[in-house]
């Protein structure tokens, strides 16, 4: 699982090295760290966000314990939802028939988020291609993305292109 | 083995082909013998209780297109052949039809009733009435094959069910037809349009004259529901697959799926107990993404995992090699 961690480091040398180290040595792979030493806490220490991938709670409790045991102060953990992401093309009068109504009925789906979108359209006369990006909160929000979109493509006599596996 | 050939077209002939061409090497590896007793097509039926000389037989075909000016050719139907000519095996290779299964359905029951076996290449009649068709043929004790049916030469049905016996397939998803497999290659490698890319495949024979029966769709959902019952133990039927064609994809999409890494293939997938045959976006690096004529699936399986096989969906060879293959299996097992 993915975790964020807020992390609260006294402001002397060396600290961010003396907190990185118990996460490595419990089995935690660090994504990403965010260090800005400019904004420091009330308290007068510099916050720290990092986001890690580890095995288990277990290594997670034992990560934060031995942070705590460093003076490493954790002010907030937390899941990171991992999204998913689809892929899907449209093709019809996807301009035409009301682009914004078709994003709109997508986007009003818990957990799914029309992403992006690109558009190619040779002529005015002829029909236009979308791909479609499609964030989703879990892999079963896809079914009920593409369960909406194949309803949208019906009522506007759109093609739908899904991606394989969905 | 007495052979009854009902269908003289493309596969009909290439059958009798591959015959003239392996006869030695057919009973030096195998002491395998066959003797084709009748050849049918549509206009009549040639009879030799003896074994036909299939060159002549071949050749005087050639030159009219009709089973009916063969010397000593008779008026007399495939049906008529199946009850009336003394054989242990039919070769069922006549046109499909998947509305009616006809003339196809009639011939394998009939043949099946009669204790004859049935090797077949006929998809119509195995997509609309499967249960029926493997009910007839465990009741008279003989064998139905059709592996020449669903993925040409490719031995999907018999990889699963002999190879791989020990395996759940768990789902297949594939490339079951050559003719829209090469209209989307050539549309993704030179950015043509649908109905110019459609017309040069009909100038280059991959595509019929009437290519409707492909580009819909309705050829793949035939072989999807064929791999479906015969590998899975289900009961589907052409009317159970949601179908849609690839007569809409246009050069953009597929210019848009390429900058992002994809290409639009028309796939045929049976899972959870969904059948459905559609132009999907298969990321480029994926086994499923092959180019050409070229026909793919894939098994997924509980104990292997995913297993993939390539080969040539259609072609009077390559479906007689399937066709062959069926037959040497039911002489083996007939053999004990």
């Amino acid at each position: 699982m993915r975790i964020g961690l807020d992390i609260e480091l006294k402001d002397t040398p060396g600290q961010l090295v003396r907190a990185l180290e118990p996460v490595s040595r419990l089995g935690g792979n660090i994504i990403s760290i965010v260090h800005i030493r400019e904004e420091l806490t009330k308290k007068g220490r510099v916050p720290v966000h990092l986001t890690i991938d580890i095995e288990n709670d277990g290594a997670l409790e034992r990560i934060i314990k031995e942070l705590g045991e460093r003076d490493i102060w954790v002010s907030k953990v937390g899941e990171v939802k991992k999204k998913e992401r689809m892929k899907v093309i449209l093709i019809g009068h996807v301009v035409d028939t009301d682009l914004r109504d078709t994003i709109d009925r997508l986007n009003e789906i818990p957990g799914i988020l029309v992403a992006d979108m690109a558009l190619s359209m040779p002529n005015p006369q002829q029909e236009t291609s979308a791909l479609m990006d499609i964030e989703v909160s879990r892999p079963e929000k896809a079914k009920k993305a593409i369960s909406e979109l194949e309803r949208i493509a019906r009522d506007k006599g759109l093609a739908v292109i899904k991606s394989l596996g969905v | 083995m007495r052979i009854n050939l009902i269908g003289f077209g493309v596969i009909g002939k290439g059958f009798a082909r591959a015959l003239v061409r392996k006869r030695t090497w057919l009973r030096e590896k195998y002491g395998f013998q066959p003797e084709v007793v009748s050849i049918s097509d549509v206009t009549g039926t040639v009879v030799s209780e003896g074994g036909l000389d299939l060159e002549k037989t071949l050749s005087s075909v050639e030159r009219t297109g009709r089973v009916i000016d063969c010397p000593g050719a008779e008026e007399m139907t495939g049906l008529e052949a199946i009850r009336e000519v003394d054989a242990d095996l039919v070769v069922e290779v006549t046109p499909t039809n998947v509305d009616t299964g006809e003339p196809g359905l009639s011939h394998m029951l009939t043949a099946m009733e009669a204790g004859k076996h049935v090797v077949t290449s006929n998809k119509g009649p195995l997509a609309l009435e499967f249960k029926r068709l493997t009910e007839t043929a465990k009741k008279n004790g003989v064998h139905l094959k059709f592996e020449a049916s669903a993925g040409g030469a490719m031995p999907l049905i018999n990889l699963a069910n002999e190879i791989l016996s020990g395996d759940e397939i768990l789902s297949i998803k594939g490339i079951l037809n050559g003719t829209t497999n090469y209209i989307l290659t050539r549309m993704t490698k030179e950015g043509t349009g649908f109905e110019s890319t459609l017309r040069e495949a009909q100038e280059l024979g991959i595509a019929e004259t009437d290519p409707t029966y492909d580009i819909s769709g309705s050829d793949t959902a035939a072989k999807l529901v064929i791999l479906t019952n015969a590998i899975m133990g289900k009961n589907t039927t052409y009317r159970d697959v949601k179908i849609e064609g690839i007569n809409r994809i246009t050069p953009e999409a597929i210019a848009l799926a390429k900058e992002d890494g994809y290409v639009i293939k028309l796939v045929g997938t049976v899972e959870n107990g969904e059948l459905e045959v559609a132009p999907k976006l298969v990321p480029m690096n994926h086994p499923l993404n092959v180019d050409g004529t070229l026909n793919v699936a894939t098994f997924q399986t509980d104990l292997a995992g995913e297993i993939t096989i390539v080969g040539t969906g259609a072609g009077a060879m390559e479906t007689n090699s399937a066709i062959l293959s069926d037959i040497l299996s039911i002489f083996r097992n007939s053999r004990g």
